[in-house]
């Protein structure tokens, strides 16, 4: 045995209250790594949004849609806009999974031709592409969405309509892979030509938006201001914003429940240092006849604090290792998995950073030292013959 | 040996003490004129009053007394626990009375064995770490301050429980592990408060047994407080205290 040693057993005192803080700090970690690694994945949405290319959309809302001639003024039927490179257009389509119909995932229908023009982070091997644009029913999907169903190339998917009701078969030609983290892997991608002939005539050539990329991305706004123009005087006008800045856009709404989880990380910090230092105090006043005990036999009072100290500092440290286990599987497979699949517009990428584990496993330690430090310095202060007379 | 002490011993105990050596050798342990006063609410209390005391080395000795006339007052004051209010105090050639803190600590950990009433072992920790503390603060080895501690609890006779937690053991041995802690750092003097306080008659024998055995075989000066008459019976000297003064 040693004087280190001395000082870990002494979490054995009470077993029961030392696995409850130890699992206490543990939570306390998982929440705060939580919260941290969704913060820094929002912010990671953002750093990772294009700049270079821009949405146009309807003036009002992008819910509404745009007609279809308006993309006559990008592809080049009716001239160029200068600066842009290349343009695609979409519609939101909202099919739903028929059974698993809870599982959210994004289906839009897209211009075959421009599309992975505009997209060239959209990786899909050569001849699944061009079996894609030969097939009208064809789909072409993410693979994160692949591993969600189970669905691979070749298979036939019946999905169900909502905006567009009934059933809608395809049949999966292509699997796409993301090569920047920035890409929603969970996506359904049909073809507009399909969708638009299968509608009633009155529905027929309408547009979500316009995508396009542009040469210059510090000439973004400029841009889109020259998009917007061309459409001033048609009874329909548009927006056109960079993707970073609709993101920012959609984070400054956001701002306020951002600051309001930094705030409530720190606040789960402070709960878990009072769980620590509970737990401690309690800890040396019940041992305070035990101190008598070492002090008679010649321990000094720094032995008896840094016994306290120690004793925390390794309950932290228990607790924060804990918190960080539990924390991968539950925030990068369960949370992390679950939110990529589903809100992967705005999570594309859901995984904790080394500085927060790093910082959650700091922190646990260091709060704990900090939560021993008052039983520490008052056990210091014990005086022999009283802390004996102590019956403990 | 001084007058007083020889006076203050009783009749019985000095015929036991057959043995002349013990009469023959210098004190260990000196007191003189020992003041040690308490305040309680404005009220000065002087638990020891003017005490003179001289104990040979290598005596058992035994302290009785009523409840509150200051034995272990007296006790703390010897084993360098506590400093008097006045008065000199003079044990194994150095004055505690005028020892510092830190002084008095490592003194303490170098010349006093403590046997406690509650036997005061420490929860979490084996038979063998327990009788282990006191070599902690020494600068022995890991081996050696475990080979020490395993001879130690051969002489209690408990070797085979090393490993055993308090919790694991009969007060009898709870206490003969706290003598293996007592003189695991091979001090001079040992002081023990009522040893045989919390335990039946039979393990209290034993534990005396072991006392009387440390004395005679390891020389170790004892001084024990007891109010147990069988108990002081084993002791070579019995003194006795009350009201702060030694009779
Ligand atoms: N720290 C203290 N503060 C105030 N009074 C004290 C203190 N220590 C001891 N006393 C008082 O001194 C007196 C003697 O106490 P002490 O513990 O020495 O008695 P004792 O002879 O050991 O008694 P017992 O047989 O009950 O153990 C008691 O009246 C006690 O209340
Ligand atoms: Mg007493």
């Amino acid at each position: 045995m040693t004087l280190s040693g001395l000082s870990i057993k002494n979490i054995g005192h009470n077993w029961l209250r030392t696995i409850l803080t130890v699992v206490g700090t543990a939570i306390a970690i998982l929440s705060f790594v939580l919260i941290r690694t969704t913060l820094s994945a929002w912010e990671a949405g953002v750093d990772n949004a294009a700049q270079d290319r821009l949405s146009t959309i309807h003036r009002v809302t992008f819910v509404m849609p745009l007609p279809k001639r308006y993309f006559d003024e990008f592809n080049g039927a009716r001239g160029r806009i200068p600066g842009v490179k290349a343009s695609t257009f979409m519609n939101w389509v909202g099919h739903k999974h028929p059974t698993r119909e809870t599982e959210f995932f994004a289906t839009m229908a897209v211009d075959s031709g421009t599309y992975f023009d505009v997209y060239p982070e959209m990786s899909v091997p050569p001849d699944q592409l061009a079996n894609w644009k030969e097939n009208r029913q064809g789909a072409i999907i993410g693979e994160a969405l692949a591993n969600q169903f189970g669905w691979k190339v070749g298979d036939d998917v019946t999905l169900t309509g909502t905006i567009y009701p009934g059933d809608w078969k395809y049949k999966i030609e292509g699997v796409y892979e993301a090569t920047k983290k920035s890409v929603d892997r969970a996506q359904f991608l049909t073809h507009w030509d399909y969708l638009n002939d299968s509608l009633p005539e009155g529905r027929r050539d309408m547009i979500g938006w316009v995508a396009s990329t542009v040469d210059d991305a510090s000439r973004a706004a400029d841009i889109s201001a020259a998009i917007d123009a061309k459409f001033d005087d048609q009874d329909i006008q548009t927006r056109t914003m960079s993707e970073k800045a609709m993101t920012m856009e959609f984070l400054g709404g956001a701002s306020a429940i951002l600051s309001a989880l930094d705030i409530v990380s720190l606040v789960i910090l402070g709960i878990m240092m009072l769980i620590l230092g509970n737990t401690i105090a309690m800890g040396v006043r019940e041992r305070t006849h035990e101190y008598g005990v070492l002090l008679a036999l010649g321990f000094r009072p720094k032995h008896i604090a840094t016994f306290i100290l120690g004793e925390g500092l390794f309950i932290g440290l228990l607790g924060g290792a804990l918190g960080l286990l539990i924390s991968y599987p539950i925030v990068e497979q369960g949370l992390g998995r679950w939110l990529e699949e589903n809100m992967g517009a705005y999570f594309p990428y859901f995984s904790i950073p080394t500085s927060v584990s790093a910082l959650a496993l700091g922190m646990a330690v260091a709060l704990a030292g900090l939560a021993a430090l008052v039983p520490a310095y008052s056990a210091s202060k014990l005086d022999v013959i009283t802390a004996l007379r102590r019956i403990g | 040996m001084s007058e007083e002490a020889t006076s203050a011993e009783t009749s019985k105990a000095s015929a036991k003490a057959s043995d002349t050596t013990t009469a023959k050798r210098s004190p260990i342990i000196v007191c003189r004129k020992i003041v040690r006063s308490f305040w309680r609410a404005k009220e000065r209390l002087d638990v020891l009053d003017e005490l003179d005391l001289e104990i040979a080395e290598g005596s058992f000795e035994a302290l009785m007394g009523p409840s509150g006339s200051g034995k272990t007052t007296l006790l703390n004051l010897i084993a360098g626990l506590d400093r008097p209010t006045s008065g000199t105090l003079t044990v194994a050639g150095t004055e505690v009375s005028a020892m510092g803190d830190a002084a008095l600590a490592r003194w303490r950990s170098q010349t006093i064995g403590f046997v406690f009433q509650h036997f005061n072992l420490i929860p979490v920790l084996t038979a063998l770490e327990n009788v282990e503390l006191p070599l902690l603060l020494t600068s022995l080895g890991s081996s050696e301050r475990k080979k020490r501690a395993q001879i130690a609890l051969r002489v209690v006779g408990l070797e085979d429980r090393m490993h055993h937690r308090p919790q694991q053991l009969s007060g009898g041995q709870e206490q003969r592990v706290g003598i293996a802690r007592a003189i695991v750092h091979d001090p001079k003097i040992i002081v023990a408060d009522e040893p045989t306080g919390e335990l039946d008659r039979k393990s209290a024998d034993e534990v005396l047994h072991l006392l009387e055995r440390l004395n005679k075989e390891f020389d170790k000066t004892i001084l024990m407080v007891t109010h147990d008459p069988a108990a002081a019976e084993r002791a070579t000297v019995l003194r006795k205290l009350d009201k702060g003064k030694l009779l």
